[in-house]
């Protein structure tokens, strides 16, 4: 761990010294990272930064890991396996990029407007959150767009319904009943989900994504990263809630 | 460091004690990082006679040192398998013994049968204890003459090594394991996963899909040691100890509680060079203890004849 700061709405960045991730992780990859002492699983984070030898994560406490990320030090040490899953892939579109997040769902976009802008797309970042106080307050775009559920900034509900109207390729991440509701307005849109996750490299099976056309995969694996049409999203849960390990 | 730590076990010679447990290790192809020439053998994902989805999502909750899961035996089913992985196991310089899994007695000898004569696969761990599936499974592991019967008719089906994997979900594990050594069992696999459950106080639901899951990780481990060591004294073929081992310590003290070898599981989730680092453990100490052998490990089982110490649970001791 080499450094932390704020990315705003109760969000922290985190900076991890990890060159072989930092090298080659794609957005829309995740790390695995486990903390001795800490709980017992690890625990996945999208990749939200890398540059020369470090990478970037953003966390929100929700649980007893994170409350230990997000206290760790500068010269801690954490476990980091990596770059894990399918990342985002930007070449199934042209012309301009859509970013959607909906908070702590902003974690894998700065990495997609980063390709998308070295490839000259225009990119129109769209975030929301519950309220202007939870809005991440890193910029990651030409232009931003503002949601939130309250209408205290921006338009009033999510990141999906406040994406423009514009021809362009869409990639969004965020709670998996609004990534649900995008799958009717854009169903060829590209959606990182959330799941329940334990070894991240394909061997538990616990990260069960049940598919439209029958079955599970595994987010770990063959996900994070699906079109959002591929998901039988009545079967994937809608909101985890994480138990606390001792 | 040179240790002899080559084990015989239930008709085949591994060059490590240290094997990976089912469920835990996919088909042997998918866990990252590891040396793999410190592991004994693979465990393969259960496999049944039909291709199986698996129960509905969550699958897996984190619990105090451990985990809950409920994956319910998704597998592509053993042509699948078969063909997909067994002439690249033939390849490895280790073996795969297949898990097997049924509903019923006919189905785990008709996956014991697609298995038979395939080369690459090196035996057969039949998995009489999963907690997760509505019918067999955990069945045949709570009841000697269930588990006595589909053993038997495995046995009879053929000529591989065929290990039996027992639930720690009974009254007396010695019983089961004597019922499945006399019907023809070449080693005990002991003990799959504790039954538990877990919930959520802000839905008032339980938190797996399936309301309940198989317990794993260091939480059961002092409870599992129990099992194995039970198990290790009520029959005479030999047992493979399983059941929260993340460390040397952990392994060695299913050896020397009477396990002829140890598997690894969950602990390989959170770190996937687990395996190695246990052998690499059980060498250190052995060594440090000036045994050139792993054989050469005391294990605490009554001698051949004699009586069982105060507290025994289940009465006799065959060796």
């Amino acid at each position: 761990m080499t450094g932390r700061r704020s990315g705003g709405g109760g969000m922290t960045v985190l900076r991890l010294r990890a060159p072989a991730i930092a090298e080659n992780v794609r957005a829309g990859q995740f790390v695995n990272l486990a903390l001795r002492p800490g709980p017992f699983l690890r625990r996945p984070f999208s990749v939200y930064g890398a540059e020369r030898a470090e990478i970037e994560i953003l966390l929100k406490v929700v649980g007893a890991g994170t409350a230990l990320l997000e206290r760790l030090e500068p010269g801690a040490r954490v476990g980091c396996l990596g770059p894990l899953g399918r990342p985002f892939d930007l070449d199934r579109g042209s012309g301009a990029l859509v970013l959607a997040s909906g908070g702590l769902g902003v974690a894998p976009m700065p990495l997609a407007a980063r390709n998308a802008a070295r490839a000259g797309r225009e990119v129109i970042w769209v975030h929301g959150a519950r309220t202007a106080g939870e809005l991440c307050r890193e910029w990651h775009g030409d232009r931003v767009i503002w949601a939130t559920d309250d209408g205290s900034t921006g338009a009033r509900g999510s990141a999906i319904h406040a994406i423009p109207d514009v021809e362009a390729q869409v990639l969004a991440c965020g709670p998996n009943p609004m990534l649900s509701a995008l799958s009717s307005l854009r169903p060829e849109a590209q959606v990182a989900i959330e799941t329940y996750m334990a070894c991240g490299t394909g061997v538990c099976l616990g990260c069960a994504v049940p598919l439209r056309r029958g079955g599970y995969d595994r987010a770990c694996t063959e996900g994070p990263v699906y079109e959002a049409s591929e998901i039988d999203w009545k079967l994937l849960p809608g909101h985890l809630h994480y138990a606390v390990g001792a | 460091m040179n240790v002899e730590m080559s084990v015989e076990v239930g008709g085949l010679r591994l060059r490590s004690p240290v094997l990976a447990a089912s469920g835990t290790f996919g088909y042997g192809t998918e866990v990252p990082l590891l040396d793999r020439s410190r592991l004994g053998a693979v465990l393969s994902k259960g496999v049944t006679l039909r291709p199986r989805a698996g129960t509905a999502p969550p699958r897996i909750v984190e619990t105090p040192s451990g985990m809950l899961n409920a994956i319910g035996l998704q597998n592509p089913g053993v042509e699948a398998v078969v063909a997909a992985y067994a002439p690249l196991w033939a390849t490895w310089d280790h073996p795969v013994l297949v898990n097997v899994n049924g509903e019923s007695v006919e189905d785990y000898v008709a996956v014991a049968a697609a298995l038979d004569g395939v080369p690459g696969i090196s035996g057969l761990e039949l998995n009489i204890s999963c907690p997760n599936v509505d019918a067999g499974g955990m069945w045949f592991g709570n009841d000697p003459r269930a588990a006595a019967l589909v053993t038997g008719a495995v046995r009879r089906r053929t000529r591989l090594p065929l290990w039996v994997k027992l639930t720690p979900n009974v009254a007396d594990i010695g019983v089961i394991a004597r019922a499945v050594e006399d019907a023809g069992a070449d080693a005990i696999t002991a003990v799959n996963t504790f039954v538990g459950m877990s919930i959520d106080l802000r839905t008032l639901e339980p938190r797996l899909a399936n309301w309940t899951g198989g317990l794993s990780g260091p939480a059961i481990r002092p409870a599992a040691l129990h099992l194995a060591h039970q198990a290790a004294r009520a029959v005479s073929i030999p047992v493979v100890g399983i059941g929260g081992i993340a460390s040397a310590e952990d392994a060695l003290e299913f050896l020397v509680a009477g396990c002829a070898a140890v598997q690894v599981g969950t602990a390989t989730f959170v770190e996937p060079r687990t395996i190695a680092n246990v052998y690499d453990g059980i060498a250190a100490f052995l060594t440090a203890r000036g045994l050139a052998e792993l054989s050469e490990l005391p294990r605490c089982l009554p001698a051949a004849g004699s009586a069982a110490p105060a507290g025994s649970l289940s009465g006799s001791a065959t060796r």
